[in-house]
């Protein structure tokens, strides 16, 4: 993290599927203090963002939203990082030097094609020296995302380092089974295992056989995974919303591959997210003091196999029925 | 407990943590039954919830009768009890237009 030996500042990209706890990671990270000099670039291939909410820790943090950086957002993010060169370069940069970037991939990108961008920029190539490329790994998804999804793969080829996350609540052999599929995809990684951002201890899997993985190079006909974004309306309650949103997850959870969103509710403002089938406990965030320049009451659900406007009028079915 | 990330979250189904005390909790069970009452006539089933024992109770229209512990459930048990599928994306969830009171 120091990029003191040239001057450079070192970039660690953080990458991983949709759900497979980044923010969750780095959330902790920040809170321990790593990265504390470090710029925090979040990207979100939807168009509301959702979890630089939960970065507050970030000394410095900026948002690229709504378009993958490793496709058709690569030329906004190459444009931010030459600016925080710029700055870092200038006589404006305040506060302490800056000694690093933290990405914070969307969960649809390949790390691959970000670096290679980076790497190839004339700007940046004397700025910012690629570091470790870190992806998580849901250890409760992984397994089924390995067997479906060429991207998930991608993802971990590309990775210096492997972070199994939600270890406590796998399933052991299987969890064994996905070490060792990690090692023979990627045998030069480093595997780390985490609960919450927490490190925390991997199970011995040397003589496990790994998962069997299938082809998928004849895979590339699948419809690609996209984000569509809600609003839920104002006379949805939460009720109704839960009532939809969990009917939804038991007859799509395996197309619906990601839901996050902030609805409000009596409780507060709830963050709602979910993986597959799985919704985590929803979260109470702060109300905001500033201004309302955060899109509360929307969601984004990231998948495939059903059109967005569907989704839209399914949920819009509950609107102006509100009485709680 | 990790004061940056506020876990342990609230216990319950998830579905369960938008309300805020224990009337409004109770509201949100009657409010419940009546979305889910809305939903399920299309299938010809009954949703029930009196509040009185935890859980919502499925009915057909014969008679047959499953109690299913949260939402999760209820659409596992609807299937089951309707012998079709329940899907949101389907016109016949939302084919009864707008929810009547």
């Amino acid at each position: 993290m120091t990029g003191k030996s040239d001057g450079r500042m070192r970039l660690t990209v953080l990458g991983g599927f949709l759900g497979s706890g980044k923010t969750t990671w780095l959330r902790h990270q920040l809170h321990r203090g790593l990265f504390k000099d470090a710029f925090v670039v979040v990207n979100e291939a939807a168009e509301t963002p959702v979890d630089d909410a939960l970065l507050g820790a970030a000394s410095r943090l900026a948002v690229l939203a709504g378009g993958c950086v490793c496709c058709d957002g690569k030329a906004d993010l190459i444009a931010l990082l030459r600016k925080i060169c710029d700055n870092r370069s200038g006589f404006d940069s305040r506060g302490p030097r800056l000694e690093g970037i933290v990405l914070e991939t969307s969960g649809l990108a390949d790390p691959g094609p970000i670096v290679e961008a980076i790497r190839g920029d004339p700007v940046l190539a004397h700025h910012i020296v690629v570091g470790k490329i870190a992806v998580a790994v849901d250890a409760l998804h992984a397994l089924s995302q390995l067997r479906s999804e060429p991207l998930g793969r991608r993802q971990i080829e590309t990775a210096d380092r492997l972070i199994v996350t939600k270890v406590d609540e796998a399933d052991g052999p299987a969890l064994k089974r996905l070490l060792a599929a990690l090692r023979l995809i990627n045998p030069g990684a480093e595997l780390i295992g985490a609960v919450k951002g927490s490190e925390a201890a991997l199970p011995p899997f040397d003589s496990v056989e790994p998962e069997v993985l299938p082809d998928l190079s004849g895979d590339a006909g699948r419809p690609p995974l996209f984000p569509a974004r809600l609003a839920i309306d104002e006379t949805i309650d939460w009720t109704a919303f839960s009532v939809w949103l969990s009917a939804l997850l038991h007859a799509r959870g395996d197309d619906v591959v990601r839901v996050k969103g902030v609805v409000r509710t009596p409780a507060g403002r709830l963050l709602v997210q979910s993986v597959r089938k799985i919704v985590q406990p929803p979260e109470i965030l702060p109300e905001q003091t500033g201004g309302p320049d955060r899109e509360d009451n929307t969601i984004i659900v990231i998948g495939r196999g059903y059109r967005a406007e569907d989704l839209r009028r399914s949920l819009h079915h509950f609107a102006g029925a509100r009485r709680v | 407990m990790c004061s940056a990330c506020g876990f342990p979250a609230a216990p319950g189904h998830w579905t369960e943590a938008g309300a805020a005390d224990a009337p409004d909790r109770l509201r949100a069970r009657f409010r419940r039954a009546q979305v889910l009452q809305s939903v399920l006539a299309a299938y010809g089933l009954t949703a029930h919830d009196g509040a009185q024992v935890p859980g919502i109770q499925i009915s057909t229209l014969s008679g047959d009768h499953t109690m299913a512990r949260d939402l999760a459930e209820v659409w596992v048990t609807a299937e089951r009890l309707a012998g079709r599928a329940v899907d949101p994306l389907d016109p016949r969830f939302t084919g009864g237009g707008k929810e009547e009171n």
